[in-house]
C-alpha cells in the first residue's frame, strides 16, 4: 500500500496533519494502541501502553538500544563511578535542544537543571511540582529510588553527580527506564508564571524524536518529527497514535490500511495474520514469566516434596500445545532465557504422574488433598488464558488425587488477596521493567515476602536471600552472573514455582514498514523506523 | 355444611378430571405447544440420564483429540459426535450435563419463587395497610433496577459465584412478577361473593386464603411459572456467560459459550453449540408455556 492510499483512508485526521506539517508527501505512521493514556509524563505511569503516548518526546540520560536490554549513552554522553560504586558522575551532551510546543518555545540548550528538574520533582516531596498531578511516582518508588539516590548534585552545566546510599548494580538500567524521562525545566518555570503547572504532564516538552501536537480525547494524539533532534531528524515525519481497545477492530483496521502496526492480536487471528500478503507478522520472546505457586507458610506446602509432587503431576507441554500455541515456550527458570545470567544447565521437572504420587506418599500426604488453586480474571501478556490453564492444572492433578478448587476475584482484589496470603496455591507472573535479573530475582527474595510483598510464595531462604543481596551491590557483572545462575539452581531445587511459560510478544505491521524493531521491554518506538 | 364447602370451592374435586381433559383437549389443539412440549421432554430425558446417555464424563480432557470438529466434518470422529472443546472435553457430553444444571436452575428458581411469590402476594392481600405498602414498594424497588445488572450485584455482595448463588440472585430478580400477579389477582377475588359468603359463613383467615381464593388465583401463576423457567435459564447463562454463575468446570451453558467466545472464527462449533443448546430450551418451553397459557384462560378459550 502506498502512502497516498493510506492518507487517502485517513481522511480528515491526515488533512489536518498535513495542514499542521506543511509538507505535501510526507510520511505517516499510524500506530494503533490498546488503550487511552492516563497522562503524558513518564514518571507518573506504570503501564506500556501510558508510556508508549509519550515515550516519543522524551530521552533519558543512558537508553536501552533499540530492540534490546542493552544500554548506550543518552543525554548523558559518558558516566564514572567512585567512591566504591556510591558516586556517578554523568557528563551531560552538550547543544541538544528542547522540541516546540504550541504555547512554549524553548530559548535555551538542555542542561543541568534540567536533570535536577526532573529528578527532584520525584525523589523530594517539598519540591514545588512534587504533587502537580497527584505526586504518585509509582516505578520510582517501588525501585526504592528515593532510598538509593541520596542527593543530586549540579557541579556545572553539563555535570551532574548522583550520591547513592549504598553500591547498587542495577541503577544504571533503573536510570534507562521511563519514569527518569528528562523534561524542561525552564518549560516549567514558564507554566508556574502562567499559572498552570499542571500542564506539564498533559502537553509534554522534552528532547526526544518527536514534539508533541495535539491528544483527542480516547481517539487520537499526533506527533511531528523534530528536525533538530540530536540524532537527526526520523524519517516518519508524522507520528500517529490511534486508540483502538478492542483487538478485532484493531486488526479490521490494520488490513484497512488505518493503522501501520498493531500490538496484542488474538492468538486465534494469527493464522489469518500471517497468510496475508500485505502483512508482516513479527514476534520475539517476551522479557516475561507466568508461574504457579505454593504458598510455604500452608501446609502442606512446607515440605518441598509436596512442591515438587504438584509440579510433576502437570503436563506443561499440554498446556503450552493448548493455551500458548505458537505464542509461548515453556519455562524452566523464574526468568527468561533473553535475560543474561540464564541458567540453561536447569534440568526441568518431568510429567510424572505416578513419581508424583510416590511423593506424596513419602510426605505423609492423605489423599484426597482438597486446596485451593486460583486463577487471575483477566488475561495477561504472560499469560492468555489462566482460566483454562487452572482448568487443565485441576484434570491433572485429580489424577494424583488431589482436589483443586478454583477461585478468582476481580483483578485489583485477586492481586491484593494473593499478596496478602490468602492463597494456598495461586496463578500470577511477571514482566520485567529494565533487562536486569535483579529486576525477577527479588520476586523471590525475603522482602517480598511480607505480607502484602509481591513473593507469594512466601520463599525466604537464607542462601537464596545472600546472594541476591551480593549480587544487587556488586558491579562485576560476571560476578553477579554466577550469584544469579547458583539461585536459579536454588529456585529449582526448592520447587518454589511451577514455571508455566516465557510467552511470545506478536506485532503486526503493514509490510511497508522497514527498520522497526519488537521491544522485548514492549515498548513500541519508531526513532529509527521507515516507510516504504 | 356441606353447602357451605361448595360455595367456598366453586372447582370442586369432583370436576377435576374432566377439567384436565377440557384443558388437554384445548392445549392439543396448539401444533406448538405439543412440539415444545414433547422437545421439553426429550431434553428432561436427556438431562435425568445424562449419566448413562453421555458417551464419556464431562469432565475428562483429551489432550491429543483437542478442538475437533463435529463428527460429519473433515477431522471429525465419531468417538466425539459434536467434537471437543479448547480442552478436548466432549462437547455432547457437556451438553447432556449441562441441560441437567439448565433445567435445575430454571426449575429451582421456579419453585422458590413460587413459594416466596405466593406467600408474600397473599400476605399484601390479605393484611392490607402498612404490610401491603412495604411488600409492594420493596418489589417496585426490584423492578426499577435492570435484572440482570440487580443479579450481578447480588452475586458481587455474596461473593465467590457458585450455582446457588445464582439461583439465589435469580430468584430476588424474577420475585416481583409472581408477588405481584398473586396479589391482584387475590385482592380481585376478595371482592367477589363467594369470598364474601365464606366470610360470613365464619371461615377463619388461614383457610380463607389457602383454600378458598388461592385456588382460583392459580392458573396465571402457573402460566407465569411456566414461562419464568425460560427466563431463569436465560439469566443464569447470562451471570455463566460472565463468569459470574458456575464455576469452572461445571459444564453450564453459559459459561460454555462465554469460555467459547474467543473461536467464534476458527472453531465456530465450540460457541455455537452450547448456544443453540439454550436456544432450543428456552423456545421449547415458551411454546409450552404459551399453550398452557391458552388453554387455562377462558377468555383466550373461547375467542
Amino acid at each position: 500500500m502506498t502512502t497516498r492510499q493510506l492518507m487517502n483512508s485517513l481522511g480528515v485526521a491526515m488533512a489536518m496533519c498535513l495542514a499542521a506539517g506543511g509538507a505535501a508527501n510526507a510520511k505517516a505512521l499510524v500506530y494503533c494502541l490498546e488503550g487511552s493514556p492516563e497522562n503524558f509524563n513518564p514518571a507518573l505511569t506504570t503501564t506500556n501502553t501510558s508510556l508508549d503516548a509519550s515515550r516519543h518526546v522524551f530521552d533519558q540520560l543512558v537508553e536501552f538500544e533499540r530492540g534490546t536490554t542493552n544500554l548506550i549513552p543518552g543525554l548523558a554522553e559518558s558516566w564514572e563511578f567512585s567512591d566504591g560504586g556510591k558516586t556517578v558522575t554523568f557528563h551531560l551532551r552538550k547543544g541538544v535542544k528542547f522540541g516546540a510546543v504550541k504555547d512554549f518555545t524553548p530559548t535555551r540548550d538542555f542542561n543541568a537543571d534540567d536533570v535536577l528538574f526532573s529528578f527532584n520533582r520525584q525523589l523530594k516531596p517539598d519540591h514545588p511540582y512534587h504533587m502537580v498531578t497527584g505526586g504518585k511516582f509509582d516505578t520510582f518508588n517501588d525501585m526504592d529510588m528515593g532510598k538509593i539516590i541520596q542527593s543530586i548534585e549540579k557541579k556545572d552545566d553539563s555535570t551532574v553527580v548522583f550520591h547513592l546510599s549504598e553500591p547498587n548494580a542495577p541503577f544504571m538500567a533503573n536510570l534507562a527506564m521511563d519514569f527518569a524521562s528528562i523534561g524542561s525545566a525552564e518549560y516549567a518555570d514558564a507554566l508556574t508564571k502562567k499559572g498552570t503547572p499542571e500542564q506539564i504532564d498533559q502537553v509534554p516538552v522534552g528532547t526526544g524524536p518527536y514534539s508533541f501536537v495535539a491528544y483527542q480525547k480516547d481517539t487520537v494524539i499526533r506527533f511531528k518529527a523534530r528536525p533538530d533532534y540530536f540524532r537527526g531528524k526520523p524519517a516518519i515525519d508524522d507520528y500517529i497514535i490511534s486508540i483502538v481497545p478492542d483487538p478485532t477492530v484493531r486488526f479490521a483496521k490494520l488490513k484497512a490500511g488505518e493503522c501501520t502496526l498493531m500490538g496484542f492480536p488474538r492468538p486465534s487471528d494469527l493464522p489469518e495474520m500471517e497468510k496475508d500478503k500485505s502483512l508482516q507478522v513479527m514476534h520475539q520472546p517476551g522479557l516475561n514469566i507466568a508461574y504457579w505457586t505454593f504458598n510455604e507458610q500452608k501446609k502442606p506446602f512446607d515440605d518441598v516434596r509436596v512442591r515438587r509432587a504438584l509440579i510433576m503431576a502437570i503436563d506443561k507441554a499440554a498446556i503450552i500445545r493448548d493455551v500458548y500455541g505458537n505464542t509461548g515456550q515453556a519455562a524452566k527458570n523464574p526468568i527468561p532465557p533473553t535475560i543474561w545470567s540464564y541458567n540453561d544447565t536447569v534440568k526441568d521437572y518431568p510429567y510424572d504422574p505416578e513419581k508424583s504420587k510416590t511423593l506424596l506418599k513419602e510426605a505423609g500426604v492423605t489423599t484426597p488433598l482438597d486446596i485451593d488453586l486460583w486463577y487471575m480474571p483477566v488475561q495477561r501478556p504472560y499469560n492468555p488464558n489462566p482460566k483454562r490453564i487452572g482448568e487443565m492444572m485441576q484434570a491433572d492433578l485429580s489424577k494424583i488425587g488431589v482436589n483443586a478448587k478454583l477461585v478468582t476475584y476481580e483483578w485489583g482484589e485477586y492481586r491484593k488477596r494473593l499478596q496478602q496470603g490468602e492463597a494456598m496455591t495461586g496463578q500470577l507472573g511477571w514482566t520485567g521493567d529494565n533487562g536486569d535479573p535483579d529486576n525477577f530475582f527479588f520476586l523471590l527474595g525475603c522482602n517480598a515476602a511480607r505480607d502484602g510483598g509481591q513473593n507469594i510464595a512466601r520463599f525466604c531462604d537464607k542462601t537464596y536471600e545472600d546472594k541476591l543481596q551480593k549480587a544487587r551491590q556488586s558491579t562485576d557483572k560476571e560476578e553477579r552472573a554466577q550469584l544469579y545462575e547458583d539461585m536459579q539452581t536454588i529456585a529449582h531445587d526448592q520447587a518454589v514455582w511451577f514455571t508455566i511459560a516465557h510467552s511470545v510478544v506478536y506485532e503486526i505491521a503493514k509490510s511497508n514498514l522497514t527498520g522497526y524493531k519488537i521491544s522485548p521491554l514492549g515498548r513500541h518506538e519508531f526513532a529509527g523506523a521507515d516507510l516504504k | 355444611m356441606a353447602a357451605d364447602i361448595t360455595l367456598a370451592a366453586p372447582i370442586g374435586t369432583a370436576s377435576q378430571p374432566s377439567s384436565f381433559a377440557e384443558f388437554w383437549a384445548s392445549f392439543r389443539e396448539n401444533k406448538g405447544a405439543v412440539a415444545g412440549l414433547v422437545v421439553l421432554s426429550l431434553i428432561v430425558f436427556v438431562a435425568i440420564f445424562a449419566d448413562v446417555l453421555a458417551p464419556h464424563s464431562p469432565l475428562e480432557q483429551f489432550r491429543d483429540a483437542v478442538k475437533l470438529p463435529p463428527a460429519w466434518y473433515e477431522g471429525g470422529n465419531w468417538a466425539f459426535p459434536l467434537g471437543t472443546d479448547a480442552l478436548g472435553r466432549d462437547m455432547l457430553s457437556r451438553i447432556m450435563h449441562g441441560a441437567r444444571y439448565s433445567l435445575f436452575i430454571g426449575l429451582s428458581v421456579m419453585a422458590v419463587s413460587i413459594v416466596c411469590g405466593v406467600a408474600l402476594g397473599l400476605l399484601a392481600a390479605f393484611a392490607g395497610g402498612w404490610i401491603d405498602s412495604a411488600i409492594s414498594r420493596v418489589m417496585d424497588l426490584i423492578v426499577a433496577i435492570p435484572s440482570l445488572v440487580l443479579a450481578i450485584l447480588i452475586i458481587a455482595i455474596l461473593q465467590n459465584p457458585s450455582l446457588e448463588k445464582t439461583i439465589a440472585a435469580v430468584t430476588i430478580v424474577s420475585l416481583p412478577r409472581y408477588v405481584r400477579l398473586v396479589r391482584a389477582s387475590a385482592l380481585s377475588e376478595m371482592g367477589k361473593d363467594y369470598v364474601i359468603a365464606a366470610k360470613v359463613a365464619g371461615v377463619g383467615s388461614l383457610r380463607l386464603m389457602l383454600r378458598t381464593v388461592l385456588p382460583n388465583c392459580l392458573a396465571p401463576v402457573i402460566v407465569q411459572a411456566a414461562l419464568g423457567v425460560s427466563d431463569a435459564i436465560l439469566e443464569a447463562a447470562a451471570l455463566g456467560f460472565l463468569g459470574l454463575g458456575a464455576q469452572p468446570p461445571t459444564p453450564e451453558w453459559g459459561a460454555m459459550v462465554g469460555d467459547g467466545r474467543e473461536f467464534i472464527r476458527s472453531e465456530p462449533w465450540i460457541v455455537t453449540l452450547p448456544g443453540l443448546a439454550i436456544l432450543v430450551t428456552v423456545i421449547s418451553i415458551n411454546l409450552f408455556g404459551d399453550g398452557l397459557r391458552d388453554a387455562l384462560d377462558p377468555k383466550l378459550k373461547r375467542s
